[in-house]
């Protein structure tokens, strides 16, 4: 039986795929990953930043939330999974449900891309927003319930204000990172 | 294997929802096996510990140098108000001296038995692990010396918390602030115990004192040895209200931003006696057996 490949997606001049190019397209796509990976590092080191241990949850779920409406490929689900189990291990908190809010968010991310990679800037924001609220307002159910008591609700209440308050500057972050990093990965 | 495309479709969906019921058996293995997440964070805290390190050290010279820069600012008037105070601590100075002269002399009429020395190690907090809902700090120690659960730290100048986990090269201890501790203490002044309860804010909250007997604003709180591991009279920190009918413990020591804490190994140094009449019991899991004098001889048997 003949084989038939489509066409590629982009027609044009196409580098050749050795080594160096694997590698370099290997790292650019990796580069959602090790974002995440390397704020939960830097985040979890004695910076004596304020507000740092609200900080790393916020920007961890609007990269994840961003990746996930808009390039599915290169955040996967397995890849939130393990990201989370390393969030988890850095934080003292009660183990999983770091974990499990994050795949929540690359859920709700996933499900609705299709409308939300359309629509507006400002929109996208209001909608991360009401995310970060129910999330938030779950870790915070789970917490006390593994608690066995009701813990202070105010951390969690300036996690999601810093959480909807960060999300510009990380988009612009992650237009400029898709535009010039990642683009380049041609998947085909 | 070759698949249909429906069928990788299919698992593709399967994914997410496995992943997320996978995630709920971790949150409830993490409330079931505490041990093996504590385990394995406490190794990956340990690998990281150097690296926190190397963090934390430009921060402290930092510090040190500001702090520096502000002492030469004030040079003058620190001075003047160190000369001050240098003649009200002569005065105390030779109070201290007269009572210890005297505390000694009571002492050998009493054949009074001296305390031992605590042994401790001493470690830089190379990392706060204070989330949302515990304050607690990672200390990087020397892998020879043995820490144990349990361990008092102390800054300079206060009760800091207890160890709760031990690794190789980090220990955790968690701190009196935490919504966790609760502790026995005695208010010096009114002479009453209480119990000492963090609630993830700055100020722990003083509970259970007597009604008769309420805590006097700015009376210094110290340890009350009613627990083994935790001898009496360490330093905690001094009542204030916050407002009408709550108490609070203002620490003595610093709790924002702690450098360096010495762990004190207060294990064992009382052991209470046996009660007399007391019967040891077996341990579980071993049949008990009877006392030799009830015990059927084989060689004698039943008729002797």
């Amino acid at each position: 039986m003949k084989n038939f490949t489509p066409p590629p997606i982009r027609p044009g001049i196409h580098p050749r795929s050795g080594l160096g190019y694997r590698i370099d397209h290997g790292m650019r796509s990796s580069v959602p990953c090790l974002f995440v990976f390397f704020v939960a590092l830097v985040l979890s080191a004695p910076l004596n930043l304020p507000g740092q241990v609200e900080l790393m949850p916020a920007i961890i779920m609007a990269a994840i939330f961003l990746w996930s409406v808009f390039v599915p490929v290169l955040m996967p689900s397995i890849a939130v999974f393990m990201l989370g189990i390393w969030v988890d291990i850095l934080s003292f908190g009660p183990a999983g449900v770091m974990l499990l809010t994050m795949l929540i968010v690359h859920g709700i991310a996933l499900s609705g891309r299709y409308t939300l990679a359309r629509v507006n800037f400002f929109v996208l924001w209001f909608v991360f927003g009401v995310v970060m609220v129910g999330v938030t307002a779950l870790q915070w159910v789970l917490c006390s319930a593994l608690a066995l008591h009701i813990v202070e609700f105010l951390p969690f209440v300036f996690e999601t204000v810093l959480a909807f308050g960060s999300f510009p500057v990380l988009y612009t972050g992650f237009v400029w990172t898709y535009r010039f990093v990642v683009n380049n990965a041609d998947p085909s | 294997m070759p698949v249909s495309i429906q069928f990788r479709q299919a698992l593709g969906k399967l994914v997410l929802p496995a992943l997320i019921l996978v995630a709920c058996g971790v949150i409830l293995l993490g409330k079931a096996d505490r041990p093996l997440i504590e385990k394995l964070r406490m190794q990956t805290a340990d690998l990281l510990a150097p690296a926190y390190g190397l963090v934390a050290w430009p921060q402290a010279k930092l510090r040190w140098l500001s702090g520096n820069l502000q002492d030469i600012r004030n040079l003058e008037a620190e001075n003047i108000r160190l000369r001050a105070e240098n003649v009200s601590l002569r005065h105390w100075y030779d109070v201290a001296a007269a009572l210890a002269d005297e505390n000694a002399a009571l002492k050998s009429n009493l054949h009074w038995i001296p305390d031992n020395a605590p042994a401790f190690v001493t470690g830089r907090v190379v990392r706060d692990t204070s989330g949302l809902y515990a304050r607690a700090v990672l200390l990087a120690i020397n892998p020879d010396t043995a820490v144990r659960k349990g361990g008092i730290a102390l800054d300079g100048s206060g009760l800091v918390g207890r160890v709760t986990e031990v690794g190789k090269r980090s220990v955790r201890v968690l701190l009196i602030t935490d919504s966790s501790s609760r502790l026995p203490v005695t208010l010096e002044s009114s002479h009453a115990a209480a119990i000492m309860a963090g609630d993830n804010t700055a100020l722990p909250r003083i509970i259970f004192y007597p009604q008769d007997n309420v805590p006097i604003e700015g009376e210094r709180v110290v340890t009350n040895g009613e627990i083994e591991s935790l001898p009496a009279g360490l330093p905690v920190g001094h009542v204030h209200y916050v407002r009408p009918g709550q108490p609070v413990v203002v620490p003595a020591a610093a709790l924002d931003h702690i450098d360096i804490l010495r762990i004190f190994d207060y294990e064992d140094t009382v052991s209470p006696p046996d009660a007399p009449g007391r019967v040891p019991l077996p341990n579980v899991g071993r049949t008990m057996s009877l006392p030799s004098q009830f015990q059927s001889r084989p060689d004698q048997g039943l008729h002797g």
